[in-house]
C-alpha cells in the first residue's frame, strides 16, 4: 500500500515537474513575443555593407601587369589572365582577364596578394542570374563600379548593428548624424597624436 | 432568471402578425441563424488563421504578413481565393468517391456543432437538450472522414496519417468525454445554456474553472489533441509524413481539410469557454453592475448592451485559448506515436476517472457549491 502511495506520488511530483517546464517553456516565447523584429524589408530597405565587405572583385584592367599572382594565391587558381609576349617592350601585354563569381568563394586572398592593387573589394552582393554562365565575369564587366545604395533613390538604406549609436537597436528612423557607439578611427588618431605630442614636450623639458 | 432579449420569438410573432402561420413564420426564421453561423464560423476561421500567423510571427520576431491589406488581414482571404481557383486533382490510383467525401465527411460535423454553441441566453441555433454529447457525438464523425481520405488517398504516408489521426481522435476524445461528464455532473444539465446559468451569478468567481481546474486542463489539453494542434499534430506531421491525409489533396478538397481544422480550434476553444469559462457571462455579474447604474436589470438598453457584451466576452474567452493553442504551438515540440497514446490512455483517462469520481464525491459532500 505504502509503495503505491509512493507511486502516485511521484507521478504526480513528475507531472507537476513537466507543467512546471511547459510553463517555463510559454514564458518564454511569451516574453519573446515583446521584442522587435530587427527585419529589413529587403527590395525596398537595405543595410549599407561594412568598408571590409566582401563583394564582388573590381579589376582595373590597365593596372594589371599578368604577373598571375592572384591565380597563384587564389584556392582553385580561378582568376583566367590571358597575355601575349609583346616583343617590341618586352613585357607582358594582358588581353583578357576573367574571374567566374559561381566558383569564387570571395576570400579576397587575390585582393590581398595583388602587388599593384588593380583588384580591390567592392560592396556589391546582388548577383543572382538566370543563367550560371552569367556570373563569368570579364574584364569589362569586372570593370564596373557598383551603384551605392545610399545613392539609390528607391531604397532606404539602413546602417548595421555596429554602425547603430548606443543602445539603440533598430537602424529605422534614425537622426542622420547620429554617430556609432565608440569612437571612430581618426579620432583615436587625433587623441594618439595628442598623446605623442604632450610625451614629446615633456622629454623636451627634461 | 430573466430571459433577456429572444430574437427568434419576436421575430416569430411580428411574421404572424403579418397574417403568416406559426408554422410558416418558424421556417422562414430557422435558416437565419444557421446561416449566420456558418458566415460567423468562417470569418472566425478567417481571424485564427489571420491571428496564427501574426502570433507565429511575433513569438519569432518577424513581421508577419504586412502588405496584403492593412496588417495583412487580407492575408487568410488571399489564402482562400488561391485554393478556390488551384485545380483539383484526384490521383489516377485513388478511390474518386472516398477521396471526395472524406474532407465533406470532415467539415460538415464541425459546422454541425455551432448549432450548440449559445453567445448568450438566447444566442443559439436550437437549445438541444443533449447539448454538450452532440458536439462529442459529431466530433466522433470526424476520424471516420480522416481515416477515409487517408485510405483513399493510395499512400503509404497518408494511410499512416489517417490511422494515426483515427487512432487519436478515439484515444482522446474518452478523457474529453469524462471532463465533460464531470461539468454535467455539476449542472445537472447536458445543455450549454443551463451549463453557463449554472455558472453565473457570481461572476468571475463562479465559473467551473475553479471548480475543475483539473477537468479544464484535461479538456484542453484532449480539445487540442482532437484538433491536432502541434503538440499533437503527428497525423499530419509535415516533416515525417509529409502532411500525412492531406498530401494527395489539393484546391477545394485540402481547402476543406484546411477550413475543418480551424473551426474545430475556434469551436474547442468555445467550448472550453462555456464548459470552464462562464460563456457569456462578464467577470462582474451582470446584476451588480445594475444596481451600480440604479437601473432594473430588464432595462431595455440593458439588456442590448449585455447581449452585445456576452458575445464579445464569449469570442474574448474563445480567442484567448486560440492564443494558447498558437503560443503552445511554438513552445512545445511534437510528441511521438507512443507518447501521445501514452498520454492519452495512462494520464489523463485515470486523472479524468479520478476526477470525475472526486466531483461525484464533492457534489454529495457539498451540494450547494458543486450543484446539488
Amino acid at each position: 500500500m505504502l509503495k503505491f502511495l509512493k507511486q502516485v506520488g511521484d507521478y504526480a511530483k513528475e507531472t507537476v515537474q513537466a507543467a512546471k517546464y511547459i510553463g517555463q517553456g510559454l514564458a518564454v516565447t511569451f516574453d519573446h513575443m515583446q521584442r522587435r523584429p530587427v527585419t529589413v524589408q529587403y527590395p525596398y530597405e537595405k543595410l549599407i555593407p561594412s568598408e571590409r565587405f566582401r563583394g564582388r572583385i573590381h579589376f582595373e584592367f590597365d593596372k594589371c601587369i599578368s604577373c598571375e599572382v592572384c591565380v597563384r594565391v587564389c584556392p582553385i587558381y580561378l582568376p583566367v589572365v590571358d597575355w601575349d609576349f609583346n616583343p617590341a617592350t618586352k613585357k607582358k601585354q594582358l588581353r583578357h582577364y576573367s574571374i567566374d563569381f559561381g566558383v569564387c568563394i570571395f576570400c579576397g586572398n587575390c585582393v590581398e596578394y595583388c602587388p599593384t592593387n588593380c583588384l580591390s573589394m567592392t560592396e556589391e552582393y546582388e548577383l543572382a542570374t538566370y543563367d550560371r554562365h552569367e556570373l563569368n565575369y570579364d574584364n569589362v564587366a569586372l570593370g564596373r563600379l557598383p551603384y551605392k545604395v545610399t545613392d539609390d533613390p528607391m531604397v532606404t538604406a539602413l546602417r548595421e548593428f555596429v554602425y547603430l549609436p548606443e543602445g539603440v537597436m533598430s537602424p529605422h528612423d534614425l537622426p542622420k548624424n547620429a554617430q556609432r557607439a565608440g569612437q571612430r578611427p581618426e579620432e583615436i588618431l587625433a587623441q594618439d597624436m595628442a598623446q605623442d605630442l604632450a610625451k614629446k614636450e615633456t622629454g623636451n623639458k627634461e | 432568471m430573466d430571459q433577456g432579449i429572444d430574437l427568434q420569438q419576436t421575430f416569430i410573432q411580428s411574421l404572424m402578425d403579418l397574417g403568416l402561420s406559426a408554422g410558416v413564420a418558424k421556417t422562414v426564421w430557422m435558416p437565419l441563424p444557421m446561416l449566420l453561423m456558418i458566415i460567423g464560423a468562417t470569418v472566425g476561421v478567417l481571424v485564427s488563421v489571420w491571428l496564427e500567423r501574426k502570433i507565429s510571427a511575433a513569438v519569432q520576431q518577424r513581421v508577419g504578413p504586412e502588405f496584403i491589406g492593412p496588417l495583412g488581414v487580407l492575408a487568410p482571404v488571399a489564402d482562400g481565393l488561391k485554393l478556390i481557383f488551384k485545380e483539383d486533382t484526384v490521383p489516377a490510383k485513388a478511390d474518386p468517391l472516398l477521396f471526395t467525401l472524406g474532407p465533406v465527411i470532415v467539415v460538415i460535423p464541425v459546422f454541425l456543432s455551432y448549432l450548440i454553441v449559445p453567445f448568450g441566453q438566447n444566442l443559439i441555433v436550437t437549445n438541444v437538450g443533449m447539448g454538450v454529447f452532440v458536439w462529442i457525438a459529431l466530433s466522433s464523425v470526424v476520424p471516420i472522414g480522416l481515416l477515409m481520405s487517408g485510405y483513399a488517398s493510395n499512400n503509404k504516408y497518408s494511410l499512416l496519417g489517417g490511422l494515426r489521426a483515427a487512432a487519436q481522435s478515439i484515444s482522446y476524445e474518452i478523457p474529453l468525454a469524462l471532463a465533460v461528464l464531470a461539468i454535467v455532473l455539476m449542472s445537472n444539465s447536458l445543455s450549454t445554456i443551463d451549463i453557463v446559468n449554472q455558472q453565473s451569478g457570481y461572476g468571475i468567481l463562479g465559473w467551473n474553472i475553479w471548480r475543475q481546474p483539473i477537468g479544464f486542463v484535461i479538456f484542453w489539453i484532449a480539445a487540442l489533441a482532437e484538433c491536432e494542434r502541434i503538440p499533437f499534430d503527428l497525423p499530419e506531421a509535415e516533416e515525417e509524413l509529409v502532411a500525412g491525409y492531406q498530401t494527395e489533396y489539393s484546391g477545394m478538397k485540402f481547402a476543406l481539410f484546411y477550413l475543418g481544422s480551424y473551426v474545430n480550434l475556434v469551436l474547442s476553444a468555445l467550448m472550453v469557454a462555456i464548459l470552464y469559462l462562464g460563456g457569456w457571462e462578464l467577470p462582474i455579474p451582470t446584476s451588480l453592475i445594475a444596481n451600480w447604474l440604479g437601473v432594473s436589470e430588464t432595462n431595455a438598453w440593458l439588456e442590448i448592451v449585455d447581449a452585445s457584451l456576452g458575445i464579445t466576452m464569449t469570442l474574448l474567452k474563445a480567442y484567448f485559448l486560440v492564443f494558447t493553442a498558437i503560443l503552445l504551438r511554438w513552445t512545445v515540440p511534437r510528441v511521438r506515436i507512443d507518447q501521445l497514446l501514452d498520454l492519452g490512455w495512462k494520464f489523463l483517462l485515470p486523472i479524468s476517472l479520478v476526477n470525475l469520481l472526486i466531483t461525484a464525491a464533492l457534489k454529495i459532500a457539498f451540494p450547494g457549491a458543486f450543484g446539488g
